[in-house]
């Protein structure tokens, strides 16, 4: 009986605390929400993030991110309105997975201001693109930021090059032709006869063994430096150049050189930066909303981060000169909807091997 | 008091009873967690968990219901094989290959009328799903080969399967994302007036959740597993076989045949599971192509645990399972890291699956308690 | 008498279950250098008793006293440093060891870790001679016949220097001949001073070997006789409470038409080059019971899978009446009339966690009385099953729903036959139906063979137990090695004679 009785106080228990969840929290004014990536993933979640936290901290507002169930449009739609209870006046959501359900939030939470990066707003079937008022859709000029890497490592004098690309998506694309593009440029200046480089999507941006087995094999067959570009594919391409000697990677999104001795260098978008801009100009009452804004190299949004860029033979002045040409539009890059395949840009010197 | 007691010695009470300790077990471990990464707010945040999808209002409960209609699947599936005594474990591999089935349907048999399109690609699934399940179950009955062993390797085939059929199936793969296509309309499931009870109301704008038909479907299917375990000539045959394989061979049931049907229906269930998840409505999930095995599938195997197998018992540990899910979910509200709150469901999921284990506690402690009883009427007799 | 001529005493013993009283105020006294038997049916107590005194359970009341001393024996080492050694009826070896390793393990003499055998090896060859087990302490146990893995077991205690030594139902797995031995062996221990505690049902052995026997019934003490001063009638009285038959009552055979006719069988082995079943012929006619006699392990159990359809024979045909079902499924055997009452009760006799009532109909569930439409009829199921419970006395906690494994050994061997004749079989093949069981149950189920051979089935007997082979059957056939060496009228044989065919050292001149 008393066992009986211990069961009933236990449910009872169990129920007494129910009531507790329907009190108020605290409220968070900035929020970010994660895509299908960690917070910390080294890429999209973690720089948007940085640039949240950097911006909260100087300001000391409060601020928090979700992390939704699983990937489909309605998750993402539940972490949103989460937020938006929370007390959220801005919410960042990083990445293009977001385009949907920014297009739906931004009717729904009118009040709300919304930072989506690397994607516009649009509907399911991608029939109607709209951006509201308190939507400012960020895009980055991935092209350029490749272009910089590219043309690094060639001026270190690396003519075995490698880009391992995640998914096929448009800005990964966008990399990857900007950074043949590069080499390209390096070659002509320096006068290099031939220069090789392996070409491939693994079609997904996570660390898998396959991808760092890819890597390994092209690094045996003496690929010099790959370009790790999605997600954490880059991971497995630095597992594998751990693994040898003089062996290197070019990083993505975000300064990568913490990650591993062998990155030299990084071609990161300014994703810490334009969040923390684009709160600056909320708070300022300018917030760029119905409006999509290229970050590129006039607005410092792509760059290489010099101070950890390990490339002998390639200096600040380099670097300085280079950007300069990319930032008044003196050097033009052919992007994602101008060639259907790496195989077809117009290289002379870079001899492009596609991998299926 | 005899009447408790006599309520609590049958099978079913105990049972329940028993889910419900680990459960509460699980809450106390997944308390401790709460109190340790943020003791300020670990009462609310416990209530936050218990309360589950009825923190989110009408939606949320909605929502409970969405997540639940495939774990019910992968439970019953998981479960159905137990009682049989198969272990199914792969679950996985049936559902997504059951799920890719029922989008190809959904994405390419656009002739089919519309009130037959989603049912025509749910049978795919369930079809697609049962053969993956055969495999395994003609592996074990011809040549005898764990089904453990061939569930896993049927898992990984599925998935890599699955991921280049995708691939190469330029009608429903979003090369752009990565995924495949999101399904014509007529073939996602309806929703059968269930928007109409489940949303919020946000001024004018009807915050409607995914929950679909499917949920429905999902119980209905775990009944007539339950008919078909507890009263029909067939079920009694599987069981046969699954409590003792020698005793049904030596009754002269074709005990080959059982566990070849017990694995087909297994993954009928599972590919079912794939195609309710894939085929609802508007929610824009999607297989991805990566190499991730569905956790779905795998999280089939502590539903069936804390539904103690029983097709019954599984609707409501599906539930639970989906409403702890939803209430973490719903903890994001608080200070805690999304990490965290994965490790507290995880505790509690990981504790509730030990059901079985407390039911036997329990029904040890009863004994001892009787044994006690009479020996103190036989005291009682001697004095 | 001295008190301290007593070695054990255990005085007032009463110990508790849930649910039931397995010994009540029960007294035992062990002289030093006697031959005691613990004589009762299986759950009268004698096992928990014996468990008490090996320190696996503690007694509710009750004292244990050694050498008139009071002792406490908490556990099997406690009893150990007492002197108290058992040897189980499944026996404690680790098959892949040899004689010397098994008796050595546990009490290893070693020096820096490294093992000392040489003085071990000594002890085992003196103890070996001095009471005439020759015994090979370099062969492995895989190797040795089960006869000699007992004597290890003695061994075992004598090496430990135990002085009261406990038989679990020692003979159960022995010959008529490894019977006599050991018999011998115990008289020799008993003449140099060990006391020895015989558990058994078996009244012959008693008779040849005990000094005084204490009988148990229901967990209680009914009384301790000198066996000489007794008889096999009166100790089974005490055992069961009641007369009991020791001859099977029945009339002479009254054999018909051919029902099960058996040509060339022949069952290879996987293993081994010699077949398990060799070249077997037999014909069981209706109304008459013939037994299959022979040691366990010559090929019994795969004659009747053969018979059965559970294995394939390789050879040779199969009939049963007029029907060939050499190559049949189950089904249609048991459809064409063949019924079986299984070796191994608990791997294929039942399906232990279904209830008594779906047991009851393992083999006619599919048949249009128990179903309709694919769903199971179940008031007809329990109908029938009360029905077949009230007729054959089952006996069952919660009736028709008791789960199967909750049921004793003896009801759930009821519950088979009951099953199985209940198919009314034309031929009924019957592996061992009273292993394990107690008196009473196998009185009734000797007369249940009987009654179905009068009603004109034939009925085909495998069984170990001489007892009853001689008691139950009309006509015997001695199986060694596979083959058939007798064939024999069971009016026409003695029980030494079965003995040496069985043995394999006689041949019939009948084959």
């Amino acid at each position: 009986m008393k066992k009986l009785l211990a069961l009933v106080l236990s449910v009872a228990l169990a129920l007494g605390v129910a009531p507790f969840a329907f009190a108020e929290g605290e409220t968070f004014e900035l929020a970010l929400v994660t895509d299908i990536g960690t917070i910390d993933d080294k890429s999209f979640n973690q720089g948007a993030w940085e640039g949240l936290v950097q911006y909260a901290e100087e300001n000391n507002l409060s601020h928090k991110y979700y992390q939704p169930l699983e990937k489909s449009t309605d998750a993402y739609l539940d972490q949103i309105e989460l937020a938006v209870n929370a007390g959220a006046k801005v919410i960042v959501t990083p990445g293009f997975l977001f385009e949907e359900p920014i297009y739906i939030a931004q009717d729904m939470y009118p009040d709300v201001h919304f930072i989506l990066l690397d994607g516009e707003p649009h509907n399911a079937d991608y029939s109607e693109y709209r951006t509201n008022e308190n939507v400012a859709a960020i895009l980055y000029a991935e092209d350029q930021s490749g272009f910089l890497a590219g043309y690094a490592v060639v001026k270190g004098g690396y003519t075995n090059l490698g880009f391992m690309g995640g998914m096929a998506v448009p800005a990964v694309i966008r990399f990857g032709y900007g950074f043949l593009q590069g080499a390209e440029y390096a070659a002509k200046e320096m006068g290099i006869e031939e220069i090789t480089v392996n070409y491939h999507y693994t079609g997904s941006f996570d660390a898998t063994p396959e991808a760092q087995t890819l890597a390994s094999g092209w690094y045996n067959d003496g690929v010099e430096v790959i370009f790790g570009c999605g997600g954490s594919v880059g991971n497995s391409v630095m597992a594998a150049a751990e693994a040898m000697e003089n062996k290197w990677v070019v990083g993505v999104d975000k300064d990568q050189s913490v990650e591993s001795e062998t990155v030299i260098t990084s071609a990161t978008k300014g994703l810490a930066a334009s969040v923390y801009q684009t709160l600056q100009q909320f708070y300022a009452g300018e917030f760029p909303g119905a409006q999509t804004t290229v970050k590129d190299a006039s607005n410092e949004g792509v760059a290489l981060p010099m101070e950890t860029t390990k490339i002998e033979g390639f200096t600040q002045e380099d670097y300085d000169a280079l950007y300069a040409l990319l930032a008044n539009g003196e050097i033009t890059l052919l992007k994602d909807t101008d060639a259907t395949s790496a195989a077809e840009l117009p290289l002379e010197i870079v001899k492009v091997t596609v991998i299926e | 008091m005899k009447a408790i007691r006599r309520f609590f010695r049958s099978a079913g009470p105990v049972n329940a009873a028993s889910s419900l300790i680990a459960i509460l077990v699980g809450l106390v471990f997944g308390g401790l967690i709460l109190l340790i990464s943020n003791p300020g707010q670990a009462l609310q945040g416990l209530g936050i968990i218990v309360a589950g999808g009825f923190g989110g209002g009408m939606k949320g409960v909605g929502q409970t219901l969405y997540y639940a209609t495939p774990l019910i699947m992968t439970g019953l599936s998981v479960g159905f094989a137990f009682k049989t005594g198969l272990f199914n474990i792969g679950a996985s591999g049936q559902l997504i290959t059951g799920g890719l089935a029922a989008i190809y349907v959904g994405v390419n048999w656009t002739w089919l009328p519309d009130p037959l399109h989603w049912v025509v690609a749910l049978l795919a699934a369930m079809v697609v799903g049962g053969l993956w399940g055969a495999i395994p179950g003609i592996l074990k009955a011809k040549l005898n080969v764990n089904e453990v062993i061939a569930c896993i390797m049927c898992n990984y085939i599925g998935m890599y399967g699955v991921n280049y059929l995708i691939k190469n199936s330029p009608s429903i793969y979003d090369q752009l994302r990565n995924q495949t296509v999101s399904v014509d309309p007529a073939a996602a499931i309806p929703k059968w007036g269930l928007d109409q009870v489940f949303y919020n109301l946000k001024g004018n704008y009807h915050d409607v959740s995914s929950v679909n038909g499917g949920i429905l479907l999902a119980i209905l299917l775990a009944v007539l597993m339950y008919v078909l375990l507890n009263k029909t000539v067939f079920g009694y045959e599987l069981k046969a076989c699954g409590y003792n394989r020698h005793a049904s061979k030596y009754a002269g049931i074709n005990e080959s045949r059982c566990i070849l049907l017990s694995m087909a229906i297994a993954g009928a269930l599972s590919g079912i599971g794939g195609g309710l998840m894939y085929l609802a409505p508007a929610t824009g999930l999607h297989i991805e192509v990566v190499d991730v095995l569905s956790a779905v599938g795998f999280n089939g195997i502590p539903v069936a645990l804390l539904g103690l197998s029983n097709p019954i018992g599984i609707i409501f540990s599906g539930l639970f399972i989906s409403h702890i899910t939803q209430g973490g979910n719903y903890l994001q509200r608080l200070n805690y890291m999304p990490e965290i709150i994965d490790i507290i469901i995880g505790v509690i999921i990981y504790f509730s699956a030990f059901s079985l284990l407390v039911r036997n506690v329990m029904a040890a402690i009863l004994r001892r308690h009787e044994a006690s009883r009479e020996k103190a009427v036989l005291k009682k007799g001697g004095a | 008498m001295d008190a301290s001529d007593y070695v054990i005493e255990m005085l007032n013993i009463t110990k508790d279950f849930p649910g039931i009283r397995a010994n009540d105020d029960i007294t035992l006294r062990l002289r030093r250098g006697e031959i005691h038997a613990l004589l009762g049916e299986n759950g009268a107590g004698k096992s928990t008793l014996m468990s008490i005194l090996f320190g696996l359970y503690q007694p509710e009341q009750g004292v244990i006293k050694k050498d008139g001393r009071e002792v406490k024996i908490h556990n099997p080492n406690d009893a150990n440093a007492l002197g108290i050694g058992m040897v189980h009826q499944h026996f404690k070896l680790v098959h892949n060891f040899t004689v010397l390793e098994n008796i050595v393990l546990g009490v290893e003499t070693t020096r820096h870790g490294f093992l000392k055998m040489e003085g071990a090896r000594r002890r085992v060859t003196e103890l070996s001679q001095e009471y005439g087990l020759m015994v090979d302490p370099d062969a492995r146990i895989s190797d040795i016949t089960v006869g000699m893995q007992q004597r290890v077991e003695i061994l075992k205690m004598l090496y430990r220097e135990n002085e009261i030594l406990i038989f679990d139902e020692p003979t159960a797995v022995l010959t008529p001949q490894e019977i006599d031995e050991l018999m011998r062996i115990m008289r020799g221990l008993a003449a140099q001073g060990k006391s020895i505690l015989f558990i058994t049902h078996k009244l012959n052995e008693i008779k040849a070997v005990a000094d005084r026997c204490t009988v148990l019934r229901k967990g209680r003490c009914i009384g301790t006789v000198d066996v000489s001063a007794t008889d096999k009638e009166e100790m089974s009285e005490m055992m069961v409470g009641r007369r009991v038959a020791f001859e099977v009552p029945k009339a002479p055979a009254n054999a018909g038409s051919a029902a099960l006719i058996v040509q060339n069988l022949s069952v290879r082995s996987k293993t081994h080059a010699k077949p398990l079943v060799n070249n077997v012929s037999f014909t069981v006619h209706k109304g008459e019971i013939v037994c299959i006699a022979g040691i366990d392990g010559n090929g019994q159990s795969e004659l009747v899978y053969a018979l059965t359809g559970l294995i394939r024979p390789d050879a040779g045909r199969i009939f049963l009446g007029d029907s060939e079902i050499t190559h049949a499924s189950i089904r249609k055997r048991n459809d064409y009339g063949l019924s079986h009452i299984p070796e191994d009760r608990h791997k294929h006799g039942l399906v232990l966690d279904y209830t008594l009532a779906e047991n009851l109909i393992l083999k006619s569930y599919y048949k249009p009385g128990f179903q309709r439409h694919g769903f199971l009829r179940f008031d007809q199921m329990y109908r029938y099953a009360d029905a077949l419970i009230e007729k054959f006395d089952i006996r069952a906690g919660q009736g028709a729903h008791t789960v199967a494994r909750s049921m004793s050994g003896g009801n759930q061997q009821k519950a088979i036959v009951a099953r199985e004749i209940s198919e009314r079989p034309e031929v009924l093949v019957a592996v061992q139906p009273t292993r394990g069981l107690d008196v009473g149950a196998i009185e009734y189920i000797h007369s249940q063979l009987v009654a179905a051979r009068d009603e004109g089935k034939a009925v085909l007997l495998v069984s170990l137990e001489l007892d009853e082979v001689m008691n139950v059957s009309d006509r015997i056939l001695v199986l060694y090695e596979g083959e058939i060496v007798a064939d024999v009228n069971a009016r026409d044989i003695t029980a030494q004679e079965l003995g040496l065919y069985m043995a394999g050292s006689r041949r019939s001149e009948v084959i």
